[in-house]
């Protein structure tokens, strides 16, 4: 079995790592990039799969030179046996569709016959959760490739690896909120919701997810940049610069406006902890509302 | 008579709406509507804050007697965007080498000049179509031969095409609300620009896929829609990707049909739901075009570009007309970005496609009166449409729903100066002392890869957002410990009785928004409120509390 999980480095918008300057605008110089937070889930899932049927578990992602530590967070944090990057000046401020081409002729040169690529919903930045399914929809036009069904907003997965078919839980959104439960034939591309959730019923899974978690730690920790990431550029790919990038993208940004200030509506009454009469008015705001014996 | 009449709208919807509004004669106006009318301080507040800020904008700054050390890059850059005079604009950049060396600052004073002087290469030549082959000898695939690249340019685009998606055989009610907007906007096209290029004017097409649907088409032109075009068949009953996308881009890319005399739709919308957001992704990545989601508003205007990757040549700047502009909150919430869809020489992209969140347009009022037209779409689905099978589904039980209760303690980001876990566990613990309190949380908390402990993970959960994108509540009594206050926040909170606001920060925009600000740390005095309101009184302070 041989999964690939797809992953992108964003700003690490927890307070204390995320920096603003001056007119709001986010610094991206101060702010620490890390792996988007639902790329984590996307690896989770591929994680559970390979405890249960073996396999590799390649973890791949665009971006310049410096994602390698991405890759390498995700290798320590979650798990990966090999790691890609596909990094070149001509896929930056690449949008959705661009990003999709790339990778998915990344996804073609690193194994056409790949059985299940994960990719996480939105990223913290972008916030589109456009790359998923574009990147298939690449698949599924590409002569070189095996066609897949497309299974988003998974919640739970199980694979039948005798059968070769997948059975997943997946959310629909609406005036209604459903869980479909759908089966499809490998391969398949899987996009985690951001509830997915691993299981491991079984005492044997669950000690080998417990060495695979040690030897990844392990790996991770001796990795050699140079040595253990696979790096390919838009030759290596063969890919025409006028089709990636920013010249590849049908979709500008033509603004960034910090979130704007709402006018101010209250005068706040400033308290502080020990000023005992500001506390007391707090409280006997609370009072009527506490919880009878 | 103005646009926008303020006392029709409540503040929340308001503050987005006056932002974009450039005429202050027009301001004026609403603001003595405004005070004819419920003379509500906040909305007045609001005006007066845009007329503020335009009238700086207007006020012409000479930039030959400026001293451009005391603005602030972005002021520069308002200041000089009609500045022609390169000269000057030169003078500057040796002012700014002189003084702070702010490189921001160069690079708009240098760009500006470039604007105006292009970049000196081939100016005003007719650029050349090279073939990949002769541009990149090097590649020995050019991608244009994947399929998936049309490359098609100069086509003819008309209509604004609305995806309908339904559940149990009713429109949802974003549906409705996308109709309402699409007719909206398309009369004031078709107002502006006299219809399409030829002067023609330009319509609302409703899509609806699905089993048994073709009932609805009678409510979509009540909506808005000029025509809709179904597809029913009881393979259809639940949404699967590749049968809906197949569908889409035949009604409107290949489909041989009276009423679509041109090659692609303008313009198309989705709802930003799970599907409806999947479907808009595939169904644009298959016209070769783009899109924005999750949008938070629409508009058709003008576009001055000069990005090099849409103009063709650096220092060009192109005039777009009839571009939707799509806002659209992003990066985790900390900003706005207005994303446009936009030709590239040689290459066009079209539809312009957006997905809006559901709620963000206001449900119209259908008007069966309206006249439509529906049409059947029918071609074979083959099986290899249907690789997957919807084996059962089951409705979701309602879900956390924090409207209605008295109390609402909310949760921010504050949670992580300790374990995040322990902030949890304070505010279920603070919700509990209420006899009817509802805990909620900002989108922050739950966008942030914080490691929860398994007991708490219940709690850290989508469906307990409060905000633009999650729940508006209005209770009694509000508490938010940890909260900074972001618009979209706010929103979902600014009509409760009285709110109190607990953080660290005494700049936080919360307190604008807030009746009592306790300027402290929320893991000392939750636990100190959670004592009281189990004990009746409020104790005294445990610890001794430190001056910073």
């Amino acid at each position: 079995m041989h999964m690939v999980t797809l992953t992108k480095g964003v700003p690490d918008f927890r307070e204390g790592k995320v920096s603003f300057d001056e007119d709001g605008h986010l610094e991206r110089g101060k702010t620490p990039t890390v792996m988007n937070p639902n790329d984590k889930i996307a690896l989770r899932a591929a994680l559970q799969t390979k405890v249960k049927h073996g396999g590799t578990v390649s973890l791949m992602s665009m971006g310049p030179p410096g994602y390698k530590e991405i890759l390498e967070e995700g290798m320590s944090d979650i798990y990966a046996d090999d790691l890609y990057l596909l990094s070149d000046r001509e896929m930056g401020a690449a949008d959705t569709w661009a990003t999709a081409m790339t990778v998915a002729t990344g996804l073609e040169k690193l194994d056409p016959d790949v059985d299940l690529i994960f990719a996480g919903f939105k990223t913290a930045d972008g916030e589109t959760g456009h790359t998923g399914p574009q990147t298939n929809w690449c698949i599924d036009i590409n002569d070189e490739m095996e066609d897949r069904p497309l299974i988003t907003h998974v919640i739970s997965l199980e694979v039948d690896e005798e059968n070769r078919k997948v059975r997943a839980k997946r959310l629909v959104e609406g005036d209604i909120e459903e869980i479909e439960t759908i089966e499809a034939d490998l391969p398949a591309f899987i996009v985690t919701d951001p509830e997915f959730e691993a299981n491991y019923h079984r005492a044997e899974h669950r000690l080998r997810y417990k060495d695979l978690r040690t030897e990844t730690q392990e790996r991770a920790a001796n990795l050699d940049y140079d040595e253990d990431v696979t790096v390919w550029n838009h030759e290596a790919l063969n890919l025409d610069p006028d089709f990636i990038g920013l010249d590849g993208s049908p979709t500008i940004v033509a603004g960034v406006d910090p979130i704007p200030k709402g006018p101010s509506e209250r005068e706040a009454r400033m308290v502080t902890p020990n000023d005992d009469e500001g506390m007391e008015a707090v409280f006997e705001e609370l009072k009527p509302y506490a919880a009878g014996d | 008579m103005v646009e926008l009449d303020p006392t029709e709208h409540e503040i929340a919807d308001l503050g987005p709406k006056v932002n974009q509004i450039d005429d202050v004669d027009e301001l004026k106006e609403m603001l003595a509507l405004e005070e004819d009318g419920e003379d509500r301080a906040p909305v007045k507040t609001l005006i007066e804050s845009r007329i503020e800020t335009l009238e700086e904008e207007d006020e012409e700054v000479d930039l030959s007697e400026a001293d451009i050390g005391d603005m602030t890059i972005a002021e520069l850059a308002n200041a000089i965007r009609g500045v022609d005079d390169a000269d000057l604009l030169r003078e500057l950049i040796e002012q700014e080498n002189t003084g702070k060396e702010r490189s921001g600052a160069i690079s708009q004073l240098e760009s500006r000049i470039e604007s105006i002087e292009g970049s000196g290469d081939g100016d005003g030549e007719e650029l050349e179509y090279v073939p990949p082959e002769e541009k990149y000898p090097n590649l020995d695939h050019p991608t244009a031969d994947k399929q998936y690249i049309e490359g098609v340019k100069g086509e003819h685009y008309r209509d604004m095409w609305v995806y309908c998606e339904t559940q149990q055989n009713e429109l949802i009610d974003v549906s409705k609300e996308m109709l309402g907007k699409a007719r909206e906007l398309m009369d004031d096209y078709n107002d502006k620009y006299g219809g399409d290029e030829d002067g023609n004017p330009e319509d609302v097409v409703a899509v609806i896929i699905g089993d048994d649907v073709a009932d609805l088409a009678e409510e979509a032109i009540a909506y808005g829609a000029d025509y809709v075009l179904y597809h029913e068949d009881d393979e259809l009953e639940r949404f699967r990707h590749k049968p809906y996308t197949e569908i889409f881009c035949h009604m409107c890319r290949d489909w041989d049909v009276e009423f679509r005399d041109y090659y692609e739709p303008r313009y198309t919308i989705f709802p930003a739901t799970n599907n409806g957001r999947d479907l808009s992704a595939l169904v644009q990545g298959e016209l070769d075009s783009g899109l924005a989601s999750d949008c938070s508003d629409l508009y058709i205007d003008e576009a001055m570009i000069s990005n090099p990757a849409k103009t063709g040549k650096p220092g060009d700047s192109i005039e777009f007309d009839r571009v939707l502009h799509m806002p659209r909150p992003d990066f985790s919430g900390f900003e706005y970005s207005t994303i446009l869809c936009i030709d590239k020489p040689f290459r066009d992209f079209h539809p312009q496609g957006a997905s809006v969140i559901p709620g963000t347009f206001d449900l119209p009022e259908p008007d069966h009166e309206r006249e439509g037209e529906s049409i059947e779409h029918d071609i074979d689905l083959p099986d290899d449409w249907f690789h997957i099978t919807v084996e059962e589904y089951d409705q979701l039980e309602g879900g956390v729903d924090l409207t209605g209760h008295d109390v609402i303690v909310c949760m921010g980001r504050g949670i992580d100066t300790r374990d995040p876990t322990e902030g949890i566990e304070l505010g279920v613990e603070l919700t509990d002392a209420f006899e009817d309190a509802g805990f909620g949380l900002t989108r922050g908390v739950i966008t942030a890869s914080y490691e929860f402990g398994g007991h708490v993970e219940q709690y850290v959960r989508e469906e307990r957002q409060i905000g633009e994108s999650g729940q508006v509540v209005e209770p009694e009594l509000y508490i938010a410990a940890g909260v900074s206050g972001a618009v979209q926040h706010k929103v979902g909170m600014d009509e409760a009785e009285t709110i109190v606001a607990i953080n660290t920060n005494p700049d936080a925009d919360i307190r604008d928004f807030s009746d009592y600000f306790i300027e402290g740390d929320l893991y000392d005095v939750l636990p100190r409120l959670i004592d009281a309101l189990e004990e009746g009184e409020l104790g005294a302070v445990l610890a001794e509390a430190s001056d910073d």
